[in-house]
């Protein structure tokens, strides 16, 4: 990002200036970055040394990797499809009824509870789903597909993260600057010709970071291949951990293949650090047309929308559907229930807390490090500034299982008893999984507005806490609401470490999903699922309607 | 002749209405001035077809264009910013005003050479300086052959010595090529330099001035 800012008018200032606002956030690197070394050298420690690693592997666990890459690699290239062709017909389409709504509900596929999603296509695509029973109704046949398998799979991954990549690519379409659109339509260039030569451009960007993410997210999936790979061929190395630590009681295994794990995302974290962050970008001016595409190009923009509509929104209507069938009463009495109720909404609860705070201390260090008129111009700050923001990307490198199974041979030496480390694995968890997507919110807009009001700011001697309350607050307040929802939803909807954790006295509510759709208590499970879905979407639409304004004002 | 008889507009969700009532006779510069915000660029819009006028009619040559689409309207617009790609070279920024199918070098090498670019069709237009950069989108124009011309500030932004070696060029375009010329600009010594009437937006109006 440039900055017109032109001289670096602070460099006579001091170091001393700047440490205050710099020092919290690099305290915390440090100590995520601690914290992941020492849960590595418990995994590394148990592991046997060279000597053994990865002794317990062997030909069935390559071809598992291969898989992995496989589902992921695939499951990127249709989420990129899907999302692109989806963002193109909606920036065209501008004005419709529902489409604010229909926008707000592909971003929210973020934070989905990914068990609510699984559960809501089985019921759409499951042998006796909708869709199933509907064929053999009219035709007298099933289904001539199965959703448990690869299909599956990557259905699930491109409904995710399609819809995840429908905002940030529609905010750099409609980010086009409006000559550019009048100069294409006023050339009559086709639609083709458009996509070519100023909507591709603008997205392109995009594209190499948004891939990069949605390959180290399908890579590390866990719920979506433990629910829907259906058989040992499609597991992953997350699922693979999973079973050998809590089904096989193979710790050894698990050991090497969390090793392993960790060393192939290592390495694709490292390889894709030269890409940005993806940060969203929002038309403040957005263009509307006077005059409409080709009819061609309309129909084309319409059966996207349609289409896509329909494939995302059945599902969560499944739920919907199945959910108000549940018998309630019964449900909120269960003790199990209320338990794994209260614990989900404290621990969300305290990881948003937790991981707004955190991010907004990295997002302050990492603006002083960048920015020229603070120290960024100083040698060195910009590789403490590429280690300050890996320390938030570590999530990505040290997937939850991983995390879990440190933490979890960490307890067996430790005081305090499996509950209690458990509490703080997820913590950790919800937090790490949560600082990638907070850092993204928090980093261009604090250096934006660092970069614009610096100089005015300095000249009056605004600092520290009155700083924050007159400059910062007032732009980014939208954004804090933004990353608690963000974080509470995220925290809310995860069973990657409680899979480890989970039991009959501890529990959260994914995990208490989960155990119900193992034991096929549907109703229940269709009870649950349809508390989640509500809860998760009344937080983010909510903080979501209130974050436009703010970018406004920057 | 292009002529623009009651056209009224006013934006969406605002009760402030634009009138425009004006004609333009071929090889013609006519230089629009008025405060920022006062329609300009709107009467602009319009003519190429951005917006949609509540009423009034817009003709070239007599014959209504106020319901063709911006591609099928007789004129070529110049904007402020943004008026080449890039990635592109020259060439290919120019050559995009030619009909399909019609792409013919010597006539993007000529257009290049009457703007004072001769030489440099290859290049990248990322690569050339701002006013290189309006003169390749001015090739353009050249090319396209569309009879009247809007300029919405295009030379904004220049130093005064680029703007004065493009303001004769859009003055040649206009003569030689029997262009009408419809120009927004800020800058009263531009339109004096080339401009054969001044038009000023005086309360969403459109009154005639003298130079």
């Amino acid at each position: 990002m440039a900055y017109s800012t032109g001289a670096p008018f602070l460099l006579h200032l001091t170091l001393s200036r700047f440490l205050p606002s710099a020092l919290p956030g690099l305290t915390c690197a440090a100590l995520l970055l601690a914290l992941v070394c020492t849960l590595l050298w418990q995994i590394a420690g148990l592991s046997g040394g060279e000597a053994t690693l990865f002794a317990s592997l062997g030909g069935r666990d390559w071809a598992l990797l291969r898989f992995t890459f496989f589902q992921a690699a695939l499951s990127t290239i249709l989420a990129l499809t899907v999302g692109l062709a989806l963002a193109w017909a909606l920036s065209h389409q501008r004005r419709f009824f529902g489409r604010s709504l229909l926008v707000a509900l592909f971003s929210s596929a973020l934070v989905m509870p990914t068990l609510v999603v699984v559960l809501g296509l089985i019921t759409v695509l499951g042998r006796r789903g909708w869709l199933a029973s509907g064929s053999e109704t009219l035709f007298g046949v099933g289904l001539p597909f199965s959703i448990y398998g690869l299909g599956g799979i990557l259905l699930a991954h491109a409904y995710l993260n399609g819809s995840f990549c429908v905002q940030t690519l529609l905010g750099r379409l409609e980010a086009i600057p409006a000559e550019r659109r009048k100069l294409v339509r006023s050339l009559g260039l086709s639609a083709w010709q458009r996509f070519r030569l100023i909507e591709w451009p603008a997205v392109r960007g995009s594209i190499a970071p948004l891939a990069t993410t949605i390959f180290l997210l399908c890579f590390t999936s866990f719920a979506i291949v433990l629910l829907l790979g259906g058989s040992p061929r499609y597991n992953t190395l997350e699922v693979a951990i999973f079973e050998a630590v809590k089904l096989d009681f193979d710790l050894a295994r698990a050991l090497d293949l969390a090793l392993l794990q960790l060393l192939v995302c290592a390495v694709l974290v490292t390889l894709s650090s030269r890409f940005r962050v993806v940060d969203t970008v929002v038309a403040t001016n957005p263009w509307r047309f006077a005059w409409p595409d080709s009819r061609a190009a309309r129909a084309l923009q319409w059966s996207l929308i349609t289409f896509g509509a329909a494939v995302f929104v059945t599902p969560l209507l499944a739920i919907v559907v199945d959910g108000i069938g549940a018998d309630f009463t019964r449900l909120v009495q269960e003790r199990s229930f209320q338990q794994a109720l209260i614990t989900s909404l404290l621990l969300a609860s305290l990881s948003a807390l937790l991981a707004t705070g955190v991010a907004l201390l990295l997002a302050a260090a990492r603006r002083d490090l960048v920015l020229p008129n603070r120290l960024g111009a100083r040698k060195g700050a910009s590789a403490v500034a590429s280690l300050l923001s890996f320390s938030a990307l570590l999530y990505l490198a040290f997937p939850a299982l991983v995390l879990s199974l440190g933490f979890f041979l960490l307890a067996r030496q430790l005081p305090g008893g499996l509950t209690l480390w458990a509490s703080v694995a997820l913590l950790v968890a919800n937090l790490l999984m949560a600082l990638p997507f907070a850092l993204a919110i928090f980093g261009p807009a604090l250096e934006k507005i660092g970069a614009r009001h610096d100089q005015l700011a300095f000249s009056l001697g605004l600092s520290g806490w009155q700083r924050w309350r007159l400059v910062e607050w007032p732009l980014l307040r939208h954004d804090v609401g933004m990353v608690l929802a963000l974080s509470f939803c995220l925290s809310l909807g995860d069973l990657g470490v409680i899979a480890l954790f989970g039991s009959q006295d501890f529990a959260t509510l994914p995990w208490y999903l989960y155990q119900k759709m193992g034991s096929y208590r549907t109703d229940d499970a269709a009870g649950v699922a349809l508390i989640m879905l509500v809860l998760t979407l009344t937080v983010y639409l909510w903080a979501a309607r209130f974050q436009r304004g703010g970018y406004a004002q920057r | 002749m292009l002529s623009v008889e009651n056209v009224r507009f006013a934006h969406e969700g605002s009760e402030e209405e634009y009138h425009f009532h004006l004609t333009a006779k071929p090889g013609e510069v006519i230089a629009l001035m008025g405060a920022s915000g006062s329609g300009k660029s709107t009467l602009l819009d319009l003519l190429s077809g951005f917006l949609m006028p509540l009423s009034g009619q817009m003709l070239w040559e007599g014959k209504a264009f106020q319901n063709k689409p911006p591609e099928q309207r007789p004129c070529t617009i110049l904007f402020q910013r943004d008026n080449v790609f890039g990635h592109l070279s020259a060439n290919a920024n120019v050559a995009l005003g030619l009909p399909k199918g019609k792409h013919d070098p010597d006539r993007i090498e000529k257009a290049l050479e009457q703007v004072g670019m001769a030489g440099k069709g290859e290049q990248k237009a990322q690569t050339l300086s701002g006013g290189q950069q309006q003169r390749v989108a001015l090739a353009r124009s050249l090319v396209r052959e569309q009879p009247f011309l809007l300029l919405d500030e295009p030379f904004t932004g220049l130093d005064d010595d680029t703007r004065h070696r493009m303001l004769p060029l859009v003055k040649a375009m206009a003569e030689d090529h029997r262009r009408c010329v419809l120009m927004v600009t800020h800058d009263r010594q531009d339109a004096q330099m080339i401009a054969d009437r001044l038009m000023v937006m005086d309360n969403h109006r459109l009154v005639e001035h003298s130079l």
